[in-house]
């Protein structure tokens, strides 16, 4: 009984005990803590969305943040201020695509701003220097373009050209 | 446990339905490898525009979602060149006059094309690098151009539309972004595209000032370190054109090379370094040594401050200080905001050294050249402002920048020196009433006194107080006269003001001077009043033992001068005015205090205390015209008056004129002192006429007693062969009684107010006319007396007749009746009788048997006595 804890369970059926600071860290559960009296929590809350592995990854980088302070709300300057990614979350960002964009789905029905904002970074940084067919190849993504609009397009926005 | 607290239905229930929800909570099933569109957007957020646009190719979604007008709007808000009310005004122009949307299509297609056309020529120039076309623009480019070159011009030619804020700013990347792309990845050099494609510093400031908002947009990963980049190259370019600017200055090259890089400055980063560096190695402050030196302006001997010397200081420093104006009017752009930091550097470097120097150092040794030089050189700082040429656009605000800045350089000063204002005024009046005390108590005594003439008190004091006024109107000589002129300038600006105006503190004091026809002499007057003072000196012989006129003179002068000395401050204003005021009353109340308290109300009760020491019959030798202590008291009183009504004239003048103090704020400490002071006079008027009368009467007693011969009533008695049988004439008694009590109750009028006038003189009245009764009482009157009587009655009448005073009129009127009992031949006892009881003759005043004792004083009562009472009371009544 160090510090109290709370059981969330994956949507595969995993229970994973963890500290309230931690859990605190989703905003999602933190509200529902504050909502809900105390000594509520024996049963496992579920987490219906996110599977085991994605959950692990979360609450993982969570206990790495856990005494981050809070984010200033939704001050969007600050946010984009601070656009590169520390070392740490860095490392842990690589795993696979597909990976990635769980975290972030989870981070996002979690609403974990930090995290969310990490994985956006990161994956902008994927964008970064691909051509339109990398991109729809890496977001899954149909071209329903026309060839006449694409140049449209592309004639549009000649500033942003290679040189 | 807390459940149970909690208590079932709140604990059960509640729980299990957010779990429920939750578990209910799904969301739909997404394909693995693709991210809401909220998630996308915000990943778009972190993108460069480069990135951004191809993004935007991919799919129709992301184009919508690149092409989200906010988002760029957002950008151009980052650089600084979006305005929202233009953007508001475009757009309502857009739709709310042009109804057809086809139109606002063509419109908008046509702008883009418009916004596509242009940065098209841009790009290829720059991708080239050495293009003719930059070339030529970069050797045409003037200072006009700065405008147009779309390059140079980027971010002031876009424009705020709404819906086409991706293509503004496309058009600022293609300007821009070349440049800022080269600083960023090479590192700054003078190398740099930028620095080759334009060779005018001032294109080059215009460009990096450009770059440097164009920066701001750029929040993508390592964007620090393209900053870092950005921001060094700038550095060292304003390191090198403040070179240039600086060299300028010293090779006075002003309208050259000091102007082109003061603008080049200003355009890159709104040239603060420039002015900076200009007022940091100012000539005025690096020569200030030049300027004069505090010991030159300190008489070493006399330990004065030299005035004149302060003023040349001051001339110096204006002459310096308009040269050093020229140069920023000349060089330096208006925008650029360097009169504040200048003048305040002047004040902190050059002034405020100098004039603390000079304070401490009088400070030390002499007060009073200390409390001079501190009110005067604020004078000369504030006329030194007027000879100031003003610094630019700063025209409205220069002025008031220069008090403000005045103002600071005196505000350390002027605690100590009010503190020392107050004490020096104090110790100074409070040594010259000493010093009089003193004086007088060696003399003590040789007192003597002259009594006053009959001179014309209130046409005296009428004229001593206009001269009194004009003095205290008059200003106090701050200023030598080398500085006259433009304080009579001031003046007479005031002057013509005064008649609007006159709210200011310091037109009020020129207020009576500018009447019509009197021209403001400043000497006269001070002169005139001296003369005066010495007259009223010489009437007043009299009280010099108990007061001096002068010495109260010298105190008001002495106040008004520290008080204008001090009022000068307030001018600053906020906290340092309000202590300003406080102190300026706290003098007016010294002032009270020391004259009021210390020297008139003693002089009051020392005349009180003769007064009731005074006993007439003891006083051996007589003089005719008065009792010599109630002269004094009564000239006091007089004097008291005086003094009262300066001191009125005085608080009007310098604490209501000077806005020093408010007339109806009555729990002001001087508003309160001054009533105290006037009551406490009224008191000591009060109890002194108080003790006056017992002592007129005493005197009149004495004189009734001494003078009155048994003859004059009864010549029957009388051994004088040659007297005359009808005499009508007033006897001596009578007329010395009169000339004391009116000479006495003349004094008092018009010095103290009606209402304790008229108590005074019905006081006088009773009295005298119990005197006379007593008198009455102890005389012997035959019917050829009784003549001398009657005349002495109506000379009683008259007097109290010029009183006007009706109730006292009546009393003498009786006596006159009463005078009559004594004409009535003693044959007809039977009327005497009739007369006797006739109460209602009398008015009521004596009752038949005080009647009757009046009539017993007749010589030949005891012969007539049985008639009278026989007619009075009947016949055979008592024997006696």
């Amino acid at each position: 009984m160090a510090e109290k804890t709370l059981i969330m369970e994956s949507n595969d059926g995993k229970k994973i005990e963890v500290p309230i600071d931690v859990a605190s860290r989703s905003i999602l559960i933190k509200n529902m803590i504050d909502d809900l009296p105390e000594g509520a929590f024996e049963e496992a809350i579920p987490i219906s969305n996110v599977s085991e592995n994605v959950l692990t990854k979360v609450i993982e980088w969570c206990t790495h943040h856990r005494s981050d302070p809070p984010s200033s709300g939704d001050d969007d300057d600050t946010r984009r201020k601070t656009t590169d990614i520390d070392e740490w979350d860095q490392k842990f960002m690589q795993v696979d695509q597909e990976m990635l964009f769980e975290i972030i789905l989870a981070a996002n029905y979690l609403d974990i701003k930090p995290l969310l904002d990490i994985g956006c970074k990161t994956v902008a940084n994927m964008i970064k220097g691909k051509s339109p067919e990398e991109i729809r190849k890496t977001f899954n993504i149909q071209n329903d373009f026309t060839p006449e609009e694409e140049d449209q397009i592309r004639r549009e926005n000649e500033w942003a050209e290679d040189r | 446990m807390s459940k149970a607290r909690n208590g079932p239905g709140t604990g059960g229930k509640p729980r299990r339905d957010v779990l429920a929800s939750l578990k209910m909570a799904s969301m739909e099933e997404i394909s693995r490898a693709s991210l809401p569109a909220e998630i996308m957007s915000s990943i778009l957020d972190h993108l460069s525009p480069v990135d951004l646009i191809r993004a935007a190719r991919a799919s129709k979604l992301l184009r919508e979602m690149a092409y989200d007008d906010s988002r760029w709007v957002q950008r151009l808000k980052r650089i600084g060149c979006w305005d929202e009310v233009e953007a508001r005004k475009n757009a309502e122009e857009k739709f709310g006059t042009i109804a057809n949307r086809a139109s606002i299509e063509l419109q908008e297609s046509g702008a883009a094309q418009q916004a596509l056309g242009q940065p098209a020529i841009e790009v290829t120039a720059v991708s080239d690098g050495f293009d003719k076309i930059n070339l030529s623009a970069s050797a045409t480019n003037d200072v006009e151009d700065l405008e147009t070159d779309p390059v140079l011009g980027a971010l002031k030619l876009s424009k705020s539309i709404r819906g086409e804020a991706r293509q503004e700013y496309g058009k600022i990347h293609a300007a821009l972004a070349p440049f800022y792309d080269d600083i960023a990845t090479l590192g700054p050099s003078s190398e740099n595209l930028l620095f080759q494609n334009y060779t005018e510093p001032k294109q080059q400031a215009q460009l990096l000032f450009e770059l440097q908002a164009f920066a701001k947009c750029d929040t993508t990963e390592g964007c620090e370190k393209r900053h870092e980049h950005l921001r060094t190259a700038v550095s060292m370019f304003e390191t090198a054109a403040l070179k240039e600017f600086r060299h300028g200055y010293e090779t006075e090259d002003i309208d050259g090379r000091m102007k082109t890089y003061a603008h080049v400055l200003y355009t890159l980063n709104g040239g603060s370094s420039a002015s900076e560096l200009f007022i940091q190695h100012n000539h005025i402050v690096t020569k200030k040594s030049e300027l004069g030196k505090p010991s030159d302006c300190i008489d070493g001997l006399a330990q004065k401050v030299k005035l004149h010397q302060t003023q040349v200081f001051f001339t110096r420093v204006s002459v310096a200080f308009n040269e050093e104006v020229s140069i920023i009017n000349r060089a330096f752009p208006p925008a650029l905001q360097t009169a504040e930091p200048f003048i305040e550097k002047v004040g902190r470097d050059v002034l405020s050294p100098f004039l603390t120097a000079i304070f401490d150092e009088l400070h030390r040794s002499n007060k009073e050249s200390y409390l001079v030089s501190v009110s005067s050189t604020f004078a000369q700082c504030m006329n030194l402002c007027d000879n100031l040429l003003p610094i630019q656009n700063s025209l409205d605000t220069f002025d008031e920048l220069l008090h403000r800045t005045i103002a600071q350089l005196y505000e350390p000063h002027v605690d100590l020196y009010l503190a020392e204002e107050l004490d020096f005024f104090r110790t100074g009046s409070e040594a010259s009433v000493g010093e009089w005390d003193r004086q007088l108590s060696e003399q003590a005594a040789s007192t003597e006194s002259f009594l006053l003439s009959n001179i014309n008190r209130q046409a005296d004091k009428r004229d001593f107080l206009t001269s009194f006024k004009k003095v205290i109107m008059a200003p106090v000589n701050i200023l030598p006269s080398f500085s006259a002129k433009p304080s009579e300038q001031q003046k007479s600006d005031h002057d013509s003001s005064v008649g609007e105006a006159g709210s200011t503190s310091r037109t009020n004091r020129f207020s009576t001077i500018s009447s019509p026809g009197t021209p403001p002499i400043q000497e006269a007057p001070t002169t005139e009043l001296a003369a005066k003072a010495a007259i009223m000196k010489s009437k007043m012989e009299g009280i010099r033992s108990l007061f001096s006129i002068e010495v109260a003179l010298g105190l008001v002068h002495a106040a008004k001068s520290s008080l204008e000395r001090a009022a000068q401050f307030l001018v600053i204003g906020g906290e340092t005015g309000a202590a300003v005021k406080q102190q300026c009353e706290a003098i007016f109340v010294a002032l009270l205090r020391i004259l009021g308290h210390g020297h008139l109300i003693k002089g009051f009760n020392k005349a009180v205390d003769h007064l009731s020491d005074y006993r007439p019959r003891e006083q051996a030798d007589r003089d005719q015209s008065g009792v010599e202590p109630l002269v004094t008291f009564l000239e006091l009183v007089n004097v008291g008056d005086l003094i009262l009504q300066m001191i009125d004239v005085f608080y009007e003048q310098e604490m209501i004129g000077s806005n020093l103090t408010d007339r109806n704020d009555f729990l002001d400490p001087a508003v309160k002192e001054k009533k105290k002071f006037e009551q406490n006079l009224d008191e000591r008027v009060a109890a002194g006429l108080n003790k006056g009368i017992d002592v007129l009467m005493e005197e009149v007693d004495y004189i009734l007693a001494t003078r009155q011969l048994a003859t004059d009533f009864n010549p029957g008695v009388s051994t004088d062969p040659h007297r005359k049988t009808m005499d009508v004439s007033v006897t001596e008694a009578a007329a010395a009684v009169v000339d004391v009590v009116s000479s006495h109750t003349q004094m008092l009028v018009g010095s103290t107010d009606k209402s304790t006038l008229d108590v005074f003189n019905q006081e006088v009245g009773l009295r005298l006319f119990t005197a006379l009764c007593k008198h009455l009482k102890r005389q012997r009157i035959s019917i050829e007396g009784s003549l001398k009587l009657i005349s002495d009655m109506n000379h009683y009448f008259k007097f109290i007749q010029r009183l006007k005073n009706n109730e006292l009129l009546i009393y003498f009127k009786a006596f006159r009746e009463l005078s009559q009992i004594y004409l009535i031949d003693s044959s007809d006892a039977k009327e005497l009788a009739t007369l006797i009881a006739d109460a209602s003759r009398f008015s009521g005043i004596w009752r038949v048997e005080e009647v009757y004792e009046f009539a017993e004083r007749r010589a030949d009562w005891f012969q007539i006595k049985p008639d009278v009472e026989r007619a009075m009371y009947g016949v055979g009544c008592s024997v006696m």
